[in-house]
């Protein structure tokens, strides 16, 4: 019984295997390069104050306020954008590649006709997923507060693991989703396109719905604002962010795994 | 569980994809411990039935009991005491034969290590390649193993020899006569007519989604045409012989007779019995015959 659980889970967290490996070096690349920029930036005012000099609405799109403070430069540089959205990425592409792609090319049959519920292999699958983004975020969370103690960038680490957590919790939140899409169907291309462009949509009503006085209270319907709205680098987060993201991530989930165990399966 | 119930019970099977009849009302029931053959070219609806069985597809309509269980209520230990081969197999593309085999054992509560190397041996496998770098009748030989191995009740194996060369087929029919042997239900889907006609008990002909005709394989070869060709001391009595229930496309030529005989050939053989007869040749029916004559008839 163990045995079997366990390897519902090491199966397919084997199988990504490759995936993970490459999503850790490319978060680790990405923070150690921007961070190991932080001594040149500090040293030359000129660039701080040209960007300051830029229109407000554009320092609030692209997050670049305050961006000659170690808060603002991170922000700018890795958690406004790119981290979160690496994140979201991730969670999309290893619970597409579990899950909807693994069945559209038949190899999930052989694994469903063994003495296994759906739903365990569902709850396995997901897991192995969720183990994925955990790693992820250890190996983010090392290189930065390595790379910030090895290139004198000072800032409040509880903030910095505050911001690396509620960016992994949207990439759950995204997993969830697509989680929920593959569930209900095996269709690859959609869980792709809905996940990916869920992702996309929440960052631009974020960002770019507070710049409208019209638009500007419906931010709060993006699980992005939910995640990054406080800026966490410089604020701290409060615990309904947390709560929420994987809430949401976890109601998600547990429709996937429902609706899989309601419809055929899809042989090759 | 009783073992008075049938191995497999279906009863008025019908499963729809949208528009598309896949199949239209089967009843089948296999009994413990026997090899039942089930017959149909592709499309025929083999595939959709199996998949039924495993719950991997939910049926339209019907009722299906496996070893007395119901596919979808009782699915965990309905798969504990079934193996299955799938048609379309698709393996796990990174891992070589034997993770796969200790993979689906962890699942499967444990394989016998001494036995997976007797029938790798037997098979013809190498366990230590990569499945992606097998052939596809070597990917088969893994699924065959994996459903071999499973030490189940009752084997499901759906087009099992595939891309299996005669060697191996061969040897693979000598598998499934071992496990029948120690009481094991095969339940074998094919459309190589000499394979079933071989290793099955019994048989079902499936069409369009409908079983055409079940039975034995003697009684099904029994529905067969059969071919004469008879050589009499005088004249054939051509009157007598065509009025033989059952003859078409009769050939009277002086002494010879030739003809396809259709339903039981006793009548003709007592109209021989009366007439001096130098040499008679009687084709003996074949399953293949008997099938393709099925088909003729549902279409």
């Amino acid at each position: 019984m163990i045995a079997r659980s366990v390897e519902l889970v090491l199966g397919p967290w084997r199988a990504s295997w490759r995936a993970g490996v490459g999503w850790g070096i490319a978060f680790v690349l990405l923070v150690v390069s921007t961070v190991a920029f932080w001594p040149a930036f500090q040293g030359s005012s000129g660039i701080s104050q040209a960007i300051d000099q830029l229109p407000a609405g554009m320092l609030q799109a692209f997050g670049l306020q305050g961006f000659g403070s170690p808060a603002g430069y991170l922000r700018g540089g890795l958690y406004e954008l790119i981290v979160p959205f690496m994140f979201t990425a991730a969670g999309v592409m290893f619970a597409n590649g579990a899950i909807a792609a693994e069945e559209e090319a038949g190899r999930l049959e052989l694994f469903l006709a063994q003495p296994v519920s759906r739903s365990a292999f569902m709850a396995g699958r997901t897991v192995a997923i969720g183990a994925w983004l955990v790693v992820l975020t250890a190996i983010v969370l090392a290189s930065q507060l390595a790379s910030d103690a090895a290139f004198g960038l000072r800032i409040d680490q509880s903030r910095v693991v505050a911001t690396i957590v509620l960016c992994a919790l949207l990439g759950a939140l995204d997993a969830g989703l697509c989680i929920a899409i593959a569930g209900a169907r095996a269709r690859p291309s959609l869980v792709l396109s809905v996940g990916l462009g869920m992702a996309f949509a929440s960052y631009l009503v974020a960002v770019l719905f507070p710049l409208n006085n019209v638009l500007g209270p419906w931010r709060h319907v993006s699980p992005w604002d939910w995640a990054l709205g406080g800026d966490p680098l410089v604020n701290g987060a409060e615990p309904w962010r947390y709560v929420a993201l994987a809430g949401l991530a976890v109601a998600l989930t547990i429709l996937g795994v429902a609706a899989f165990g309601r419809r055929d399966i899809r042989s090759a | 569980m009783s073992t008075d119930t049938p191995a497999l019970r279906i009863t008025g099977l019908v499963k729809d994809y949208g528009d598309v009849h896949a199949v239209r009302g089967i009843d089948l029931e296999v009994r413990r411990g026997e090899v039942y053959g089930f017959l149909g070219p592709n499309g025929a609806g083999k595939t959709t039935t199996i998949r039924c069985l495993l719950d991997l597809l939910r049926p339209t309509a019907g009722r299906i009991e496996v070893l007395g269980l119901d596919p979808r209520r009782d699915g965990v230990e309905l798969r504990r005491r079934v193996a299955y081969v799938p048609g379309e197999l698709r393996l796990p593309e990174r891992m070589t034969g034997a993770q796969l085999v200790a993979s689906i054992g962890r699942l499967r509560g444990g394989f016998d290590r001494r036995r997976r190397d007797e029938l790798a041996a037997r098979l013809g496998l190498d366990l230590g390649r990569r499945t992606r770098d097998l052939s596809s009748g070597n990917r088969r030989k893994v699924a065959v193993l994996l459903a071999f191995l499973a030490g189940a009740e009752l084997l499901v194996l759906d087009e099992p020899t595939n891309g299996l060369d005669p060697l191996i087929q061969h040897e693979f029919l000598r598998l499934v006569r071992e496990v029948r042997a120690a009481g094991v239900t095969v339940f074998l889907s094919s459309h190589v007519l000499s394979e079933v006609q071989r290793a099955a008990d019994r048989v079902a002909v499936l069409r369009a989604g409908k079983v055409v005709a079940q039975g034995t394989v003697d009684e099904l070869r029994g529905q067969a045409r059969q071919r004469v060709d008879v050589w009499f001391e005088g004249d054939a009595p051509g009157a007598e012989l065509a009025a033989v229930p059952g003859i078409e496309d009769p050939l009277i030529e002086g002494h010879r007779f030739a003809a396809v005989v259709s339903g039981p050939i006793q009548p003709l053989l007592a109209l021989l019995a009366r007439h001096p007869v130098v040499s008679a040749l009687i084709e003996e029916p074949d399953l293949e015959d008997a099938f393709l004559d099925l088909y003729g008839e549902a279409s």
